[in-house]
């Protein structure tokens, strides 16, 4: 239940896999641009959302193929120098969707692939957080970036701790300061 | 736009707004998953009814109208669930606007609200008052842990004489006074004044 709200676990379900049907369904033509009639016949490869490919892979009614983000391209590009990968653009819920689609095609060299990735990179994350002001960082994924605000936030927080200054702030929904008219 | 991308749209717009900030109600696009809802339901209904006028058994069967009837109940339960999370993280933040903002909600917020999410926030307002009167404690203050019972502030905006726990003051902008921390606290979160140090 604590997932069902949850905005970034909607989003990453969103994700776009590729599915081949194994078996045909009535009245839901659009889900396959090159469907001539209102079905989805046997063997149709399809692009569906993660969701919805889910769901049908339980049923036994598609099966789901390998997204190209955890192919061998990527997984060469990223033991050449992790860091320098842009995951964000490949895929944005990189480490999300990796757990969640690993049963799916069977795949179980997946799991370690994600641990090494996020390791390699973690370094890198930590120490651009630090020392870098933007708030946004090129080439994260998700659930990088959380973990890259994080660390900036634990910073700004230590630093003003440190020098001191006022406590109460003006609330943050109410977005900038108005000039007041004068 | 079917197949979940309409209500999609509805959980990006929460997540593309900086955290805690809220963008208006989404009338329009809130109204159209509701209607693919519905026209989902409607697929979903004749393609089990097909399935009946030909004898075969509803709870059993797996043929191809079946598994799109599957496919339009997933889409109709995958909208629900962007609509809930919608309606749900917006009063998460709705909510907290009372401890933040105080009673009053200044217009620009206000005009970002649906008519139920008005509702919902002066009945919540009211509850948190009745509770606070009924204990006889102000819980909205002391949001972060006191160092000095008093506190140097600037007024920003024109108050006007206002009548204060210990004192009457007249808080012009740009004047400067010594308050009970307590005082201070709401004014200084609404913007209106800010806190001196050093």
């Amino acid at each position: 239940m604590a997932h069902y709200y949850d905005i970034d676990d909607i989003l990453m379900e969103e994700q776009l896999v590729t599915v081949v049907f194994q078996k045909e369904a009535n009245g839901v033509g659009l889900l396959d641009p090159g469907a001539e009639t209102n079905r989805v016949e046997q063997g149709s490869k399809v692009e569906m959302p993660f969701w919805l490919a889910h769901e049908l892979h339980q049923r036994q009614a598609v099966s789901v193929n390998l997204p190209p983000c955890f192919n061998q391209k990527t997984r060469k590009e990223i033991q050449a120098d992790a860091a320098c990968v842009d995951l964000r653009n490949r895929c944005l819920y990189f480490y999300e969707l990796g757990c969640k689609i690993a049963p799916l095609v069977g795949d179980r060299t997946i799991g370690s692939f994600l641990l090494y990735t996020l390791t390699s990179r973690y370094k890198d994350v930590l120490s651009k957080s630090h020392t870098t002001v933007s708030r946004e960082a090129p080439k994260l994924t998700k659930e990088e970036t959380s973990l890259y605000e994080t660390a900036q936030s634990s910073m700004i927080a230590f630093k003003k701790w440190r020098m001191g200054g006022p406590r109460f702030q003006r609330a943050s929904i109410l977005g900038r300061k108005r000039k007041p008219v004068a | 736009m079917m197949y979940g991308r309409g209500a999609c749209q509805l959980v990006k717009e929460l997540s593309c707004s900086e955290s805690g900030q809220l963008t208006a109600f989404n009338n329009d696009l809130f109204d159209r998953v509701i209607k693919e809802c519905n026209a989902h339901h409607l697929e979903l209904q004749s393609l089990m009814r097909k399935i009946q006028e030909e004898g075969l058994d509803i709870q059993t069967t797996r043929n191809a109208d079946h598994y799109g009837a599957v496919i339009h109940h997933l889409s109709l339960v995958r909208n629900k669930r962007c609509l809930m999370a919608y309606v749900y993280n917006r009063a998460e933040i709705i909510q907290s606007l009372r401890w933040k903002v105080g009673p009053v909600l200044p217009q620009e917020i206000q005009k970002k609200l649906s008519y139920s999410e008005e509702e919902y926030f002066k009945n919540h307002s009211a509850a948190l008052e009745s509770y606070m009167s009924e204990l006889e404690l102000d819980l909205t203050v002391d949001m972060v842990p006191p160092k000095d019972p008093y506190i140097q502030v600037r007024v920003l905006d024109d108050i006007g004489e206002v009548l204060l726990s210990d004192q009457s003051s007249n808080l012009a902008r740009h004047s400067m006074h010594f308050l009970k921390r307590t005082d201070a606290e709401q004014f200084i979160s609404q913007g209106l004044m800010e806190e001196l140090t050093g």
